[in-house]
Order: structure tokens, then C-alpha cells, then sequence
């Protein structure tokens, strides 16, 4: 038993440095891939709006090699403990590894489905269509706009003052509504009834009476016509999520420790 | 061999001749310039379509109003592109711009969040042409053009751990050497590449400093950008760029912004590099028209060209006539009014009975190191304006008759118009509030300040008052300011330029209050309080931008209607601005009648004045007074003086009541109390652009005694 056990501990002695002997590793050699060079290339190119010269490739590389060497010597120092800044770079080398695993080009089914999943983000706004009694908070407005609605819901003419943008509003969003009329106004809508005097309503200029011909419903557009777009989106999604899912998942691994009677 | 020998020698000869011959030409272009018609080219006016592919939607758009609409925009953002803006710390792109503009919030060099209470109708980037997107590539140290020495202090400027308070000292320096053009290396005279310069008109390629297609690339990015913002019916882009020019004796700021109605632009932009000479950019832009290409260029700062924005003669100092007239106003029907470096409407000096007029001054020229006093007289558009007047009262036709609107000038790309929202515009240098000087400096700040500055040949930089040492480099002469507003008919590119181009347009602070403007000689028929009240205006009169016609001595009547910004505060009054040159004389007046008063005052008819309405603003926490001030305003008024013959125009001034400036929010968010020599509040405003009145053709031939005025080329 004893002997069994000598004699794996020296084959295992041999094995390691047939190891070392075949896999001499060298710290002061750099390989530099193919791919490496040609996705650099292509970012410099995206960026400056040509390929670059022969003297630019050399320096591209160039750089890439002085980085490699001033990043290995940095470490021999110790240099990447505890500094924020190299901690942040990291940081940001981890996102930009885990987006750029994403496939470019995602399956139909996945489109369709990111489709499915976030209709509301490409629901087309709905519209409205009115006209508006206004009354100028230069003359009682509050009164007046009062009276005029007890007056026109028994069917009387009623005078009114005239709005700086005008009387009749065709096809505005609530985003519209409440740039001409000010935040908040929009909230009528919401609730109207079409073809019905409101009461009066209160805006950074006065009171009005809002009266709504037409109500364009929003819609959700076929796919089709904003296929590209959602397939934009969906990558851009997946590279957010794919740092966030990354996260998720080691972050359980970790236990926090905070002083909780920091004074700040 | 022999042979190999003469046409060797032939070859060298005739180089050296076309050398000389090229040499005349550029130097003295007459006398042979036709020679070379048929093998130079214009690469400026090389046409390239930039237009991208988009899916279309079904959206109901809002329907267009014939009474128009008022669309709030900014015709003057810088980004990355821009050659002071990167080296002020800037990196957002024109997609970014574009984004801010929509209400999406981007990041300022300093970190900070920059977002809009509410969104913009139109933005347009306008990055300098000038070494556009060249600076970017002097920081990427693997571009062949970082290889050089010029380039040097440029490398990797903005990268994330450079982006500081600190290194503004250095940014300063080198901006300086980018302006003191030591980056500008030509090659030498008998290089091969001059020629080529030469025969394709673009003398940017004879610079060593230089990458055409760095250049060129950095250009499309912004056309294609601008055009995949722009949405019909929602919101408005231009491509655009600034070409900043100057004098060259006195460094008297010519800018101009250039912005295209199209989604084709010239492949590359024309710039100062071309020539220096405004009349030179007008002449491509007609250019450009002939082939379809529409184009207006907008001056900016002429408080700061040293009067030369506005002068009475010709860039080369030649008498002004008729033609020069007709192409400058074919070319610049809008001039910007304000922006963050000041206000261009008045000066004290100029108008000294007017109360508003010192108002937002900049008493410098652009860009001068040491900051050096800009003479007011030629610098301000009022005084244009009657200037103006007097060259066709002598026949010279009437350069000086454009509209009006604002914008920013920002630097990040993000335009700053809130007082209570503030980070000026150049990036590190101003964007926090003690550089700005709104706030005294922190011991340790003082001598860095001093030190760098004077550096950057800026002897006097501190200033020590009550509660310490504050920054005095000149930013506390800088605002938040403007906006353009277009009257359209609807939020397209092609309805606003044209508003542009009729001059219907106004200019803003930054508040979004709005103005109407119409002159008629029966407008009093008009009911004020009918809904019909716009539409019959423009039926009966005409509106801001646009001529009157004499009829007979019928008095003018006008319009004016302004409604307050629904986040702002009230208004204070109208004024309606009047110049007019006497009819014998040609002697200049100007006169400012307040027309409307808020809270139901009237006008007092001797001063033409309104009574205070009481407003008042507590500095401690910038709390305004209570209902005090006006919704909106609304009048008919005569002019009390109005005489047939004289030449005159009017244009309306809107104030709201006074608010905190950015610099006493700066302080008391700060827990300061506002710098004692600053004003501590302002009131936000709005210019009209001018209704002309053309009095019946009076005009009588001046001859001065010893001479005449040369340029008498009528009709």
C-alpha cells in the first residue's frame, strides 16, 4: 500500500515536469490574434470613415502591444489592488464581454416574441379633435367660465374670449394638449365623453370649456412595419440584460457588509 | 536617354510654369481665372444625398393651422465635432443632441445629468466647419494625423479618468493654441498636394494638419443624424453648420450659422479655410440654390465683432450698393439676437433713453485673449437696423433688414435656457459654479485658477468682494439663453424654414412666452375679442418680417398679442421699438413706446410708460410676488408720431416680470448670497422681428462735397 502510494507521488512529480518541460510558459511573450486585429480594425474604421493606412495598422497594433506590456508590468508592481479606477475599468470590461456574447442577428420568433412582450412600447398615441371656450384669467376667468357652462349645457349662445393658439385643435396627443395648455391639462382627457361640454377647466391661462368632436383611438401597429426598429430594440434589451442577468446571478453569491452607523 | 532627359526637363518645366500660373491665380485671381475654369472643380459644391431609409408608422398627425403655430427650437449646438468643443471635455454626439432636444436626458463632461422641463419643436446641430472632426482624431493616437507634433497635446484628452475640474488649466492652453491657428500647417509651396487643393478649390488639403476624409466622415455623421431625427409633424431638424469667421486685423467675430431645407447637403461644408470673406459663403449658397440646394445663414455675436457685424461698408472696405444688399438679405434673412454669450439687441451707449438696454451685455470680443473691449457701435442690431435705413436713404440698398430669433450657441450639446437649470456651455471650463464665478472658489481653487489662466494670457482672473475670492474670467457675462421661434404652419422642416425665410420669427431668452404681430391700416375694424381676431389680421395686414406699404398719409395701426410661457413668470408689458430716419435729413431716431401694461394699467401718455406693477423678487429664495403681472396681453396701437415719409420699422418687445438670474440661483442653491456685482435678476424677454414701413420712393440723390458716393447702381 505504502509502495502504491510512492509511486503515483513520483509519477505524478514526472508528469509535472514533462509539463513544464512541453509548455515552457513565458511571460514575456505577447500573442496577438488575427481576430483581435481585424475587429480593431473594423471599430477604426466605423469610427474614422476609412481603413486605415499601413501606418495606422502599425500603430493600431502597436498600441495594443505597448498596453499589453505596460498593463503586465503594472501588475508585477501591484498596481491593479485596491485602485478605483482600474476597478470601474473592470467593471466596464465585464458589461461590454457579456453584451458583445449576443448573437447579432436574433430569430424571427425572438422579434415576435420581444414584440409581444412590449406592445406599449410602440402603441401609437391616440389623437383628439375639439374646440374650446376660453375665458382669460386677465377678466374672471373662474366666474365666468362658470356661468357659461350653466348657459350652454341648457343649449344658450355664450360669449367667450378668443385663445392665443386658436379655437379648434385638429388630431393632438395628450403630449400636444399639454404643451399648448400646460401640464396636467391633458388629464381630462382621459375620461372624456365625445361630443359633450366639459366643465370648466383650469390652465396657467384661464378657464375652458372643452368640447371633443372626435377621438382617434391608439393603436398597436402590425409588426411589419416596424420590424426593423423592434429588432433594434431587442438587441439593445438583450445587451442591457445581459449584464443585469449576469448580476443576478452571482450577486446571491455574495454576502454585503456595510457599517450601519456611518455618519455621513 | 537623351530623350528621358527633355521630357524629364519637360515635365519639371511645365510644373514650375502651372506652379506660377496657380500662384497668380489664387494671388491675384483676375487675369487668368478663366483659363482654368474647365479643370478646376468646386468640391464644396459636390451634392450628396444623406437622406436615410425609415419605416413609416400610420400616425394621425396634427392637422396644419393656417393661423400658424409658434415652434420653439435652437439653431446653434455644438458637439464632440466641434474642434473647442472636444477639447472642452464634450463627447456627446449629434445623436445625443438630437435625443436632448426631445426631452431624453444626456450626461454633461462633469457627470451631471442635462434634461429639458419640456421638449424642443426643431433643433439643429451646428458644429464648426472648421477642422470639423479633426480634433477627435488628433486625440485617437492611432490615427496617421496624431502622429504629428501639433497633435500632441491633443492625445486622449477626453478619456474617462481626463474628464476633470483639473484639467481645465490645460484645456484652456491648448483651445488657445487651436485659436492662436498653430495647428493650421500648410505645406510648402512646390508640394504636389497644393495643386490638387487648387484644381478641386478646397485648400484644406493643402495642410499637413489635415484629414479630408476624417473631415468628411464627421460631416456625413451629422447629416445622417440630423435626417433620422427629423419626424414630420412632431419635431424638426436641419443639417447645419457654423462657419467661423472673423476679421483679420481686429479678430471681429463674423460667425455665421448655415442650416440646409433639405436632407441633401454639400459634401462637405464650406469654412473659413475656403475664405474668410462672408460675401465668398453667400456666393456658394447661391451656388448651392441653382442646383436646388436651399440654404440661409444666420449671423451670431455681433456684440462681439468689434462693430463689424453691421458695418456701413464691405468686408474689403468697399462701399456697400445694391447688389452687395440683395445677396446679403437673399442669403441672411434671420440674424440671432441672444444667446448664452449675451444679447445683440441694444447697447447703453447706443440707446442710452432706453431702461432695458443694458440687459444681458457681453462687452468683449468673442474668443479675445486677452478679453478686449468690442466696440458697441456696428455690433448691435437696433443700430443695424437704422443703419439700414440710411444706405438706401443714400441708394445703397438696405443690407441690414432680417429677422429675429435666438438660440444657445451651447458647446455640450444640450442647450441650458432655465436660470434655475444652468451649466453655460463649454463643458469643464464653466460647468460648475465656482469656475463660472457665481460662487467664491475654495482656497486650494485660487491659485490653480490664477496660474492657468494666466497661461492662457488672461493677466486679471480673480476678483476678491464680501464673501471671498470668485473666478472673473468673464463667464458671469454669460446666460441662459435663447430660443428661436418659428410662426408655421405646421412642425415640418420645409414650413419652418420657410417661416425663416418670411422672417416670421421671434427670439426668446429661453422662456417660452410668444408674440404676435401684425401692422395693417384697417385693423381697428377689428373685433380684439373675436376668435377671428389672428385670421383676419393676416387678411388685413401683414405680419412680423414683412414690408408695410405706404397708402397715401394713412396712419399704421398694429397688433400686438403676447401670451405668457405657461411655466413662466407673467408679463410686464409690450414695448413696440420704433426707428425711423428723418425724411430730409437721413438723420437716425429711435424711440421706445410701451403699448400694453399688465394688470389692466394704462400707458401714461407723455412718458409712454406703464406704471410699476409691483413685482418683486425675494432673492433670498427666489420666490416672485403673487398675482402680479399678465396671462397674456393684447392691444391696438397708433403711432402717436407717425410722419409719411419717413423710412421706419417697428418691432415688439415682450418682459416678463423680473425672476432670479442663473447666478443668484447659482449661489443661494449653494447656500451664498449673490455676487454683490452681478445683477441679481433679469426679466426674460421676446424681440419680434420688424414690420418695415415703406414710405412713398422719396429718395434724393447725396452727394457729398469733394466726391461721390460711388456705388450708385439703382433698381
Amino acid at each position: 500500500m505504502k509502495y502504491k502510494v510512492t509511486i503515483f507521488f513520483i509519477i505524478g512529480i514526472f508528469l509535472y515536469i514533462i509539463d513544464i518541460g512541453l509548455n515552457s510558459y513565458d511571460d514575456k511573450e505577447i500573442y496577438i490574434s488575427d481576430q483581435e486585429i481585424t475587429s480593431l480594425v473594423s471599430a477604426w474604421n466605423s469610427r474614422v470613415g476609412r481603413n486605415p493606412t499601413d501606418d495606422e495598422i502599425y500603430r493600431i497594433i502597436n498600441n495594443l502591444i505597448e498596453e499589453e506590456i505596460l498593463y503586465r508590468e503594472a501588475l508585477l508592481l501591484g498596481l491593479d489592488k485596491e485602485d478605483r479606477i482600474i476597478k470601474r475599468r473592470l467593471a466596464q470590461k465585464i458589461s461590454f464581454l457579456k453584451e458583445e456574447s449576443i448573437p447579432n442577428i436574433p430569430t424571427k420568433d425572438e422579434i415576435l416574441k420581444y414584440y409581444n412582450d412590449n406592445t406599449d412600447k410602440y402603441f401609437v398615441d391616440e389623437t383628439f379633435t375639439f374646440t374650446h371656450l376660453f375665458y382669460s384669467s386677465e377678466n374672471n376667468s373662474e366666474e365666468r367660465a362658470e356661468n357659461a357652462y350653466k348657459d350652454i349645457i341648457k343649449g344658450f349662445d355664450v360669449n367667450a374670449d378668443p385663445f392665443f393658439l386658436g379655437k379648434n385643435f385638429v388630431n393632438k396627443t395628450l403630449i400636444n394638449i399639454n404643451s399648448d395648455f400646460g401640464k396636467n391639462f391633458g388629464d381630462y382627457f382621459q375620461n372624456l365623453t365625445v361630443n359633450e361640454w366639459s366643465e370648466p377647466i383650469e390652465s396657467p391661462f384661464g378657464h375652458h370649456l372643452i368640447y371633443v368632436t372626435n377621438k382617434n383611438d391608439g393603436y398597436y401597429p402590425d409588426i411589419t412595419m416596424i420590424y426593423k426598429k423592434v429588432e433594434m430594440d431587442l438587441l439593445q434589451d438583450k445587451r442591457d440584460q445581459a449584464v443585469k442577468k449576469f448580476i443576478d446571478e452571482v450577486k446571491t453569491e455574495y454576502k454585503v457588509y456595510i457599517n450601519p452607523d456611518l455618519q455621513l | 536617354m537623351k530623350h528621358l532627359k527633355k521630357i524629364l526637363l519637360l515635365i519639371i518645366g511645365l510644373y514650375v510654369v502651372t506652379l506660377g500660373l496657380v500662384y497668380v491665380d489664387v494671388y491675384d485671381s483676375r487675369p487668368i481665372i478663366s483659363l482654368f475654369k474647365k479643370i478646376q472643380t468646386d468640391s464644396a459644391l459636390e451634392v450628396v444625398d444623406f437622406s436615410v431609409e425609415k419605416e413609416s408608422v400610420d400616425k394621425v398627425k396634427p392637422a396644419p393651422n393656417k393661423d400658424r403655430n409658434p415652434y420653439y427650437g435652437d439653431l446653434h449646438v455644438h458637439t464632440k465635432y466641434s474642434f473647442d468643443a472636444y477639447v472642452f471635455g464634450v463627447t456627446a454626439s449629434p445623436d445625443d443632441a438630437y435625443r436632448y432636444a426631445k426631452g431624453e436626458g444626456i450626461k454633461h463632461p462633469l457627470g451631471y445629468e442635462m434634461k429639458l422641463r419640456e421638449p424642443l419643436d426643431f433643433y439643429s446641430v451646428t458644429d464648426h466647419g472648421f477642422y470639423m472632426g479633426m480634433i477627435q482624431a488628433y486625440a485617437d493616437t492611432s490615427t496617421d494625423i496624431s502622429q504629428n507634433e501639433f497633435a500632441e497635446p491633443f492625445h486622449d484628452i477626453n478619456r474617462l479618468d481626463n474628464l476633470t475640474v483639473e484639467s481645465a488649466g490645460e484645456r484652456s492652453n491648448i483651445f488657445s493654441s487651436v485659436l492662436g491657428a498653430t495647428i493650421i500647417l500648410p505645406y510648402p509651396d512646390w508640394h504636389p498636394k497644393l495643386l490638387r487643393a487648387w484644381r478641386t478649390k478646397n485648400t484644406q488639403l493643402a495642410l499637413k494638419s489635415f484629414d479630408y476624409d476624417i473631415h468628411k466622415s464627421a460631416w456625413a455623421d451629422i447629416a445622417r443624424s440630423a435626417n433620422e431625427h427629423n419626424d414630420p409633424g412632431n419635431f424638426t431638424t436641419f443639417i447645419g453648420y457654423e462657419y467661423t469667421t472673423s476679421t483679420d486685423i481686429e479678430g471681429g467675430n463674423l460667425h455665421r450659422n448655415v442650416i440646409f431645407n433639405s436632407s441633401e447637403a454639400s459634401i462637405r461644408p464650406f469654412t473659413r479655410i475656403d475664405s474668410t470673406n462672408p460675401e465668398d459663403l453667400w456666393t456658394w449658397q447661391d451656388n448651392l440654390r441653382e442646383k436646388g440646394i436651399d440654404t440661409i445663414s444666420m449671423p451670431h455675436n455681433s456684440n462681439g465683432s468689434n462693430g463689424q457685424m453691421f458695418e456701413m461698408e464691405t468686408f474689403k472696405a468697399n462701399a456697400i450698393d445694391v447688389k452687395y444688399a440683395e445677396k446679403r438679405m437673399r442669403n441672411e434673412p434671420i440674424v440671432e439676437i441672444t444667446q448664452v454669450k449675451g444679447t445683440s439687441e441694444t447697447h447703453p451707449l447706443l440707446s442710452p433713453d432706453d431702461e432695458w438696454a443694458d440687459f444681458e451685455i457681453m462687452d468683449v470680443r468673442v474668443g479675445s485673449r486677452p478679453p478686449t473691449y468690442s466696440k458697441p457701435s456696428g455690433s448691435y442690431v437696433r443700430e443695424a437696423y437704422l443703419n439700414g435705413l440710411t444706405l438706401e436713404f443714400t441708394r445703397q440698398g438696405n443690407p441690414y433688414k432680417f429677422g429675429l430669433i435666438g438660440s444657445s450657441d451651447t458647446h455640450t450639446g444640450a442647450g441650458a435656457y432655465d436660470e434655475n437649470n444652468y451649466w453655460s456651455k463649454v463643458g469643464l471650463l464653466d460647468g460648475d459654479a465656482e469656475n463660472r464665478g457665481s460662487v467664491p472658489l475654495a482656497d486650494e481653487n485660487v491659485e490653480r485658477l490664477e496660474e492657468y489662466m494666466r497661461a492662457f494670457n488672461q493677466p486679471v482672473s480673480t476678483v476678491d468682494l464680501k464673501q471671498g475670492t470668485y473666478a472673473n474670467t468673464g463667464f458671469t457675462q454669460w446666460g441662459a439663453s435663447g430660443l428661436a421661434v418659428a410662426w408655421a404652419e405646421e412642425n415640418t422642416r420645409d414650413s419652418i424654414f420657410k417661416a425663416f425665410k418670411r422672417k416670421e420669427t421671434f427670439a426668446t431668452t429661453g422662456t417660452r412666452l410668444a408674440v404676435r404681430f401684425f401692422a395693417g391700416y384697417d385693423l381697428s375694424s377689428i373685433d380684439l375679442n373675436s376668435d377671428s381676431l389672428v385670421s383676419e389680421a393676416y387678411a388685413k395686414g401683414v405680419t412680423m418680417g414683412a414690408d408695410l406699404l405706404h397708402d397715401g398719409t394713412k396712419i399704421p395701426e398694429f397688433i400686438v398679442w403676447a401670451q405668457k410661457d405657461k411655466n413662466g413668470a407673467p408679463l410686464q408689458r409690450v414695448q413696440i421699438v420704433k426707428g425711423w430716419i428723418d425724411s430730409n435729413s437721413g438723420r437716425p431716431e429711435e424711440k421706445v413706446y410701451d403699448v400694453a401694461c399688465s394688470d389692466g394699467n394704462e400707458v401714461d401718455p407723455v412718458t409712454n410708460r406703464c406704471p410699476d406693477n409691483g413685482a418683486r423678487v425675494n432673492i433670498s429664495d427666489c420666490s416672485i410676488t403673487d398675482n402680479v403681472g399678465s396671462s397674456e396681453l393684447k392691444t391696438l396701437w397708433k403711432d402717436p408720431e407717425f410722419s409719411p415719409n419717413d423710412k421706419s420699422f417697428y418691432y415688439v418687445r415682450v418682459l416678463e416680470n423680473p425672476t432670479c438670474r442663473w447666478s443668484t440661483w447659482d449661489a443661494i442653491n449653494r447656500g451664498f448670497e449673490p455676487r454683490e456685482d452681478l445683477h441679481e435678476t433679469i426679466q426674460e424677454r421676446a424681440w419680434s422681428s420688424p414690420i418695415w414701413y415703406i414710405p412713398e420712393q422719396t429718395d434724393v440723390d447725396v452727394i457729398p462735397l469733394g466726391g461721390t458716393i460711388q456705388m450708385r447702381n439703382i433698381d
